[in-house]
């Protein structure tokens, strides 16, 4: 199954990832970075398995997100 | 005479901005500064320790708080601000409105940001009700800048602190082509917004123009039209300070400690020469001369003297002279005898090179490789794998990077 990563630590809260998709995404109101939801956290990573089709359409985003800490694997 | 305002990005910058004779100091935490790619920011746990060094200095120290905010960094605004209190740093420097309001509740000290481009005296009057210190837009010429001063003054125009409102200007750093860094270029090229930190550096690179009708490429003698050269006003640095700034801004919280350390030194030297009645042309060359060394894209004087907007880079990179190759690290020091231990992982030093040492506690340090004793003997030259001991009267740490100076003839 693919995953999903994000390195959270270095978001700087644009609010591109959760535009483009929110419904993997949502801007946290505690710290202003933005949550991968039910993802979870691996050694300061967040991690979500999806399936081939969201990996796909994650591309874009991972693409769009500015400080590229968007991956899929 | 003015402040000298000097940019820090790391622990090792800001030793070198105080060493260097800066009176204060501007630093960005989290992900809420213009800086925020550059990862040259503190954490919200360090805020303490840079405030607690500029203390003990003597330098004040103001946070950067200035990128387009969201409803959703609403709480980490309230919490950066309530670590400022804690910590007691010294201002806030912002532009956005609900940033100015938490700090009037607050009772923190307020800078507005050159981002509210700021360029008129009725607008001054108006953020007084929020401010101490407005940085003026960078696009304004001495003579604006002049009267704005002459007005304050004559309006008596005070802060929320009771004193006269306070003029700060860039003195010397990076321009962007765009005014007061509202620029959209990273955000439509590569959805990166500028205006959260995130900027690309899009206009620093070499672009042609193509007539879509034809095809046919114009001919631009220089591809680099959208990067402006350095701001650098050392050569008229008089005149800025009669112009009535009371702050003296140098740009570059992104760029190395030895950056930081040069140019801050530079316009310390020259502030003074200004106070001392002593600033002429030969001093000048001088600084001109150190300031060529480190980070720069050629430089011109911006807009200050009236000039328009004209001076391009016409490479990629720097036009630094001088360029630092990474050598070592910092492997021990002993405190009784003042002597450091660097271990050698790249390349090789010879008697008679100049060398360079960044470190937290060392700040920026350049000496000339007069004796060398390595591996505990005598010796001419080292290389990787060796021990080399020198003697630095301040303490060392396994943090520290040693470097070799080389000219750049690239
Ligand atoms: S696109 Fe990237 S930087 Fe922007 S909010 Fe999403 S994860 Fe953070």
């Amino acid at each position: 199954m693919p995953k999903l990563v994000q390195y959270r630590h270095r978001c700087i809260g644009c609010a591109v990832c959760c535009a483009m998709q929110p419904r993997y995404w949502r801007m946290s109101r505690k710290d202003g970075k933005a949550t991968l939801l039910n993802a979870d956290l691996k050694k300061s990573v967040y991690v979500l398995g999806v399936s081939n089709q969201v990996a796909e359409e994650m591309v874009e985003v991972a693409e769009a997100c500015p400080v590229r800490i968007i991956k899929i694997f | 005479m003015p402040e000298l305002l000097s940019p820090v990005g790391s622990f090792e910058s800001l030793r070198a901005a105080i060493d260097g004779g800066a009176d204060a100091i501007y630093f960005g935490t989290e992900q809420l500064n213009m800086r925020a790619k550059s990862i040259n920011s503190f954490s919200l746990e360090e805020m303490e320790a840079v405030a607690q060094i500029c203390k003990t200095h003597g330098v004040s120290a103001y946070l950067t708080l200035n990128t387009v905010m969201y409803d959703h960094d609403m709480q980490l605004i309230k919490t950066v601000l309530r670590r400022v209190k804690e910590c007691g740093v010294d201002a806030v420097i912002a532009s956005d409105f609900a940033v100015m309001e938490r700090c009037r509740e607050m009772q923190i000290p307020l800078h507005i940001s050159t981002q509210a481009n700021v360029s008129n005296v009725e607008t001054v009057r108006f953020f007084a009700q929020f401010a101490d210190v407005i940085v003026l837009a960078r696009e304004l010429s001495l003579r604006q800048i002049d009267h704005i001063a002459r007005e304050i003054k004559r309006q008596d125009i005070r802060g929320v602190s009771g004193e006269r409102m306070r003029l700060e200007v860039f003195v010397h750093g990076a321009l962007c082509m765009a005014v007061s860094g509202k620029c959209y270029l990273s955000l439509h090229e590569q959805n990166a917004s500028a205006n959260r930190g995130a900027c690309t550096q899009n206009c620093r690179r070499p672009y042609a123009v193509r007539d879509l009708e034809t095809g046919n490429e114009l001919v631009v003698d220089n591809e680099y039209i959208m990067s402006p050269k350095d701001l650098c006003t050392l050569s008229f640095l008089d005149e800025v300070i009669r112009s009535g700034a009371d702050v003296l801004k140098i740009e570059g919280r992104g760029k190395s400690a030895d950056y930081v350390y040069t140019t801050t030194q530079c316009y310390r030297q020259a502030i003074d020469a200004v106070a001392s009645g002593t600033f002429a042309a030969d001093k000048v060359k001088g600084w001109m001369e150190e300031l060529s060394k480190v980070y720069h894209r050629g430089f011109w004087e911006g807009y200050y003297l009236g000039r328009k907007l004209g001076a391009w880079t016409t490479s990629p990179g720097s036009a630094a002279l001088e360029r630092k190759v990474y050598v070592g690290k910092g492997s021990n020091y002993f405190s009784k005898i003042a002597v450091a231990e660097f271990e050698i992982e790249a390349g090789a030093l010879a008697k008679g090179d100049t060398i360079m040492v960044i470190g937290r506690n060392t700040g920026v340090l350049k000496l000339s490789l007069e004796e060398m004793v390595v591996n505990g003997e005598y010796a001419s030259s080292a290389r990787k794998g060796d021990l080399l001991t020198l003697p630095i009267g301040r303490k060392v740490l396994k943090t520290d990077k040693l470097y070799k100076l080389v000219t750049n003839d690239a």
